[in-house]
């Protein structure tokens, strides 16, 4: 299996995929750090690491769906240009193989993303002078979190990016999905569950309120979330194991 | 001579329409087999079953004497093939690429520099495949194709895109393999001429049922030749000749005997003197393997 994912890799050579994820990032927490400045600067009692965590949450549901459907197309859309699905099967990769592999490598893409973010917000934070100096318990649950939703839309990309040789459907499944992870909090709850990309936000630690015109942040209670978690990560799973039995039955 | 490939009633049906309707191929070792029909008869749709790419509606197929259902793995390790279009990774180079099918087939080096050098690469292996023209991709498909020196070589239309240098390397080329290699090679192609000149065997497929499969030299000797006589008074000729035993069709105006000795036209030649008609020619029509295939499979579609 390691061999397919470095064959993945290698096939991935100057697509510059990783640089493209970290430039798309830095974009993304400029701009959540340069939103959190302004917040401190306007409330000084908002300088802490729940506003932090809380602005970079809500900003993953528009930037990561979006960066999320570009790699898991990049990845595809290689195998669909060069015509190599064929190829592969007939040199004896079986399309289960192929399939998770292309998962990992989108998931290790996924979680460079997470890992960055996580050591970004701890540097601002460090700068800022945040108490309590390194928040592990809450910037471990904020990894979780984002990385299992990232995961879902992974699957869900890479089923939809593999069936359709067209990538700019799958491109736009996840600017739509980056229009919902951004306008998740204002979705009526029972529609928000239903979607897969409104978890950025709703399984980031930090819960925002907005109330007599103040901004409150609190820190949402972990026995509450880790059943949603379960719950998307069983989402995820089936969505993988429909990709996976597409793949595996369709004709070249 | 050892069946290298073999399919019983292999069928493809797409909706309500058979695309491959029970075709028996059978290709030995050694073998250059030339599948041949028009575009759309079922060429690429019966080697893509042989490959497992698609699945059979009805029949079987066995590679190597096992069923290709139960033992996939095994017989794809043997077998190299270029299908439809070349396959590549565009914004790898040619070497690149090679290295990509060497770690799947877990090949040594010395493979994939003699696979470039067979199909004159070597020069270009460094430049990426999306700046090398249809020729180069569909040498760098073979190249990759004879990667692992298969025991079985299955090439769709090989010489699609190459221009006519280029398709008399990849002829011959494909001529040595058996002899160079102990390969079987099973090509497709819309091309007569180019099968005629390559393949041992052949099988002629039209509108998904196999037409005729056997030796070139016995397709080839089914072309009895054909007398035409044309006279002054075709008419009477015929009634003349009628009488005498002779059957014929008319054809332009003359009339058209099949199977005729030397003796048998001599014969005719007499009668219709006898019988105060003049002759004013008789010819000898042999079938080209053109007309061959074009009867087999129907003269209003092109090759």
């Amino acid at each position: 299996m390691m061999n397919a994912v470095r064959l993945e890799w290698y096939k991935l050579r100057r697509k510059r995929l990783l640089g493209m994820i970290t430039l798309l990032l830095l974009v993304e927490l400029a701009w959540a750090f340069m939103a959190t400045s302004v917040s401190i600067s306007r409330n000084p009692e908002h300088a802490g690491w729940e506003s932090l965590i809380a602005t970079v949450s809500s900003m993953n549901g528009l930037f990561l769906p979006i960066l999320t459907a570009i790699c898991v197309s990049r990845i595809c859309d290689m195998e669909h240009k060069g015509n190599t699905w064929k190829l592969l099967r007939t040199v004896m990769v079986s399309p289960g193989q192929l399939y998770a592999a292309k998962f990992m490598t989108a998931s290790i893409m996924g979680l460079w993303g997470c890992i960055f973010q996580v050591f970004s917000i701890f540097v601002f934070g460090m700068l800022n002078d945040f108490n309590p100096a390194v928040p592990v318990v809450l910037l471990t649950r904020f990894l979780l979190g984002t990385m299992i939703t990232t995961l879902a839309i992974i699957t869900l990309q890479l089923w939809i990016s593999v069936a359709v040789k067209n990538q700019a459907f799958a491109l736009s499944l996840g600017m739509i999905g980056g229009f919902i992870g951004l306008t998740a909090d204002l979705l009526p709850s029972g529609l928000r569950r239903l979607l897969v990309w409104s978890y950025y936000s709703g399984l980031s630690p930090i819960a925002q309120s907005y109330e007599s015109e103040q901004m409150s942040f609190a820190v949402r209670d972990i026995g509450t979330l880790l059943p949603v978690m379960a719950l998307l990560a069983v989402v995820g799973a089936a969505l993988y194991l429909a990709g996976n039995i597409y793949v595996s039955k369709r004709e070249l | 001579m050892s069946q290298v490939v073999a399919s019983t009633s292999l069928s493809k049906r797409y909706g309500t329409v058979y695309c491959v309707k029970d075709v028996n191929l059978s290709v030995c070792e050694g073998e250059i087999y030339g599948f041949l029909g028009p575009n759309g008869a079922g060429k690429s749709t019966t080697l893509k079953m042989i490959l497992g790419l698609v699945q059979p509606t009805d029949g079987q197929v066995t590679v190597f004497g096992k069923e290709l259902a139960a033992h996939r793995r095994l017989i794809l390790s043997q077998i190299g093939s270029l299908i439809e279009s070349p396959s590549y990774y565009g914004h790898l180079s040619g070497l690149e690429n090679m290295r990509v099918v060497q770690k799947l087939r877990n090949v040594p080096d010395r493979n994939v520099s003699e696979a470039l050098k067979i199909v004159r690469l070597t020069q270009q292996k460094d430049k990426k495949v999306a700046q090398y023209s249809l020729g180069m991709k569909q040498r760098l498909g073979i190249a990759m194709a004879l990667l692992a020196f298969p025991k079985l070589l299955i090439l769709d239309e090989p010489t699609n895109g190459l221009d006519p240098a280029g398709i008399g390397e990849i002829r011959e080329l494909i001529k040595s393999l058996p002899q160079r290699y102990g390969m079987t090679v099973l090509l497709s192609s819309h091309l007569l001429a180019e099968i005629e000149q390559i393949a041992t065997t052949v099988g002629i497929i039209h509108e998904g049922r196999l037409k005729f499969q056997g030796r070139m030299d016995v397709l080839k000797n089914n072309n009895r030749p054909t007398i035409s006589i044309r006279t002054r008074n075709n008419i009477l000729a015929e009634k003349v000749l009628m009488s005498e035993g002779f059957s014929s069709c008319h054809r332009g105006d003359s009339l058209v005997f099949e199977n005729l000795t030397d003796e048998l036209v001599a014969q005719a030649n007499r009668s219709l003197i006898t019988a105060n008609i003049d002759v004013l020619r008789i010819e000898e029509h042999k079938k080209s393997l053109e007309s061959i295939f074009l009867d087999m499979t129907g003269k209003e579609r092109s090759l």
